[in-house]
């Protein structure tokens, strides 16, 4: 390990994890390093625009140059620019926002958010990470993980997000049976209160599973005493027409009762 | 406090819901939905329709109404955990006609425990629980220490004031704002904004409460010399 490198990604990550701007001083307090040596590394990341000075105040602040390099990982991704259009198709016919997530640890990482198309105000959720267990696109993919991993997933922590949270393992392995049976996984207000998800898996050309595909809204309109059928069947049309573009040959795709 | 205490509440609350609606959005814009002070103004307007229109009822009635309206009117997370505090409080008061603060002290944790029930908030979490959980400490610490209703309403509103603007440093480990992870940090709370809210006008409801009955007081005083 480099110890500089190291160093210089702590003082990204502490910018970047408060909204107020941070001194010189502030930043060796919390990283327990000497002034001189934060600044040296202030001044080399700032000559990347890594990070930017505020000329008032003196305190430093991210850089644009990370907006690019977060832009570049996202277009990266190919599920999240190949999901562009499917996504797109799912908010009109569902009538509610889209999510397309990736499992990243016991984690959904969103890379693409579609919002409801009912020109309300909402606020772009991508890069927003969801523990598993709580949401539906997590356990659409956790339910086709190899045993292994399913399984080490399982035994993880499973924190309780709302009063729903599904929490007990033996529960939580019925219900990824379950999306196995009937190709969705649903989240019944489980990870914020009083909304809902359906979601399933996206598989590549192998079989294996790279990402979810969902819906998400409020509880009254996509479960009215159950998942609504309609958006049950565009979410997996959507999946299903998703997967395909990646590789996913038909009969390889697991379906229900196959 | 009686019914007619409960409904000059609900009065006050509506009306500061309805001049707050667009900071309270604007509070939520940056962490939530920007929906909350829609979703509260438009739940408070069917609240006070909804106990307008029963004439006969006991304050735990015309809470539990209220809550009931609020939670079939207002989506989101808001409904269900505001309509749940205001149920289970509904409840705690029972069939009593009126009641004191000993009474309204289990109401309220009635409904802090409803709202928890609900959405596994802890203290520090970054939701309404860290305006609602110290407000309640504050007025059972008042009447603990002798307080009267008054001054015990008048703990809690500060307390919660004091928990609401506690909230802009922390990050939020519950509700969609946890999403946001660190991006969180430096936003105040909208369901704490609306829980201070609350308890704002509880005391305002409960000064007014007091200046008519002493006012009723002194007419009757009045007349009787």
């Amino acid at each position: 390990m480099i110890q500089s490198v190291g160093r210089a990604a702590r003082i990204l990550k502490a910018l970047g994890s408060e909204s107020a701007r941070l001194g010189v001083t502030e930043l060796a307090e919390r990283l327990g390093l000497a002034k001189a040596t934060v600044y040296g590394l202030l001044r080399t990341l700032e000559a990347h625009q890594l990070v930017e000075q505020d000329l008032e105040t003196g305190k430093y602040r991210l850089g644009p140059a990370l907006l690019q390099l977060g832009n570049s990982f996202l277009d990266n991704n190919e599920l999240r620019a190949r999901s562009l259009l499917w996504a797109e198709t799912l908010a009109g016919r569902a009538r509610e926002a889209v999510h397309v997530g990736v499992l990243y640890g016991p984690t959904v990482l969103l890379v693409h958010h579609v919002f409801r198309p009912d020109n309300s105000l909402q606020i772009l959720q991508v890069g927003a990470s969801i523990p598993w267990h709580a949401c539906a696109l997590g356990k659409a993919m956790v339910a086709y993980l190899a045993a292994d991993a399913g399984a080490e997933l399982l035994g993880g922590p499973l924190p309780r997000l709302t009063g729903r949270t599904q929490t007990s393992r033996d529960a939580l392995e019925a219900e990824l049976a379950a999306v196995v049976a009937t190709g969705v996984a649903v989240e019944d207000q489980e990870a914020i209160v009083g909304e809902a998800g359906i979601a399933a898996a996206l598989f590549d050309n192998r079989g294996a599973v790279v990402g979810a595909i969902g819906v998400a809204g409020p509880v009254e309109r996509l479960l009215p005493g159950g998942p609504a059928a309609e958006i049950v069947a565009a979410v997996k049309e959507a999946a299903r027409g998703l997967s395909r573009e990646l590789g996913a040959g038909r009969p390889a795709l697991p379906r229900a009762g196959a | 406090m009686d019914a007619a205490c409960v409904r000059s509440w609900l009065g006050v609350v509506a009306t500061r819901l309805e001049a707050e609606r667009d900071f309270l959005t604007q509070l939520d814009a940056a962490i939530g939905d920007a929906d909350h002070g829609i979703n509260m103004h438009r739940g408070f307007t069917a609240v006070m329709a909804r106990v307008g229109d029963i004439e006969e009822a006991t304050p735990g009635q015309l809470l539990k109404a209220a809550g009931r309206t609020f939670v079939s009117t207002v989506g989101g997370a808001a409904g269900p955990l505001y309509g749940t505090a205001f149920l289970q409080a509904g409840e705690a008061l029972g069939d009593a006609a009126s009641f004191g603060p000993r009474l309204l002290l289990d109401a309220l944790r009635a409904s802090l425990e409803g709202v928890q029930r609900i959405g596994a908030a802890s203290p520090g979490d970054k939701t309404m629980v860290d305006a609602l959980s110290p407000a309640l400490g504050a007025f059972e610490l008042e009447l603990r220490m002798g307080g009267s209703l008054e001054t015990a309403t008048s703990g809690a509103r500060e307390a919660a004031a004091e928990g609401m603007r506690a909230t802009i440093p922390l990050q939020a480990r519950k509700g969609r704002a946890s999403y946001l992870g660190p991006r969180s940090v430096g936003h105040q709370d909208p369901g704490a904004t609306s829980t201070a809210l609350m308890f704002a006008a509880l005391e305002q409801a409960v000064l007014a409460d007091r200046s008519h009955r002493f006012a009723a007081g002194a007419r009757r005083r009045g007349s009787g010399a």
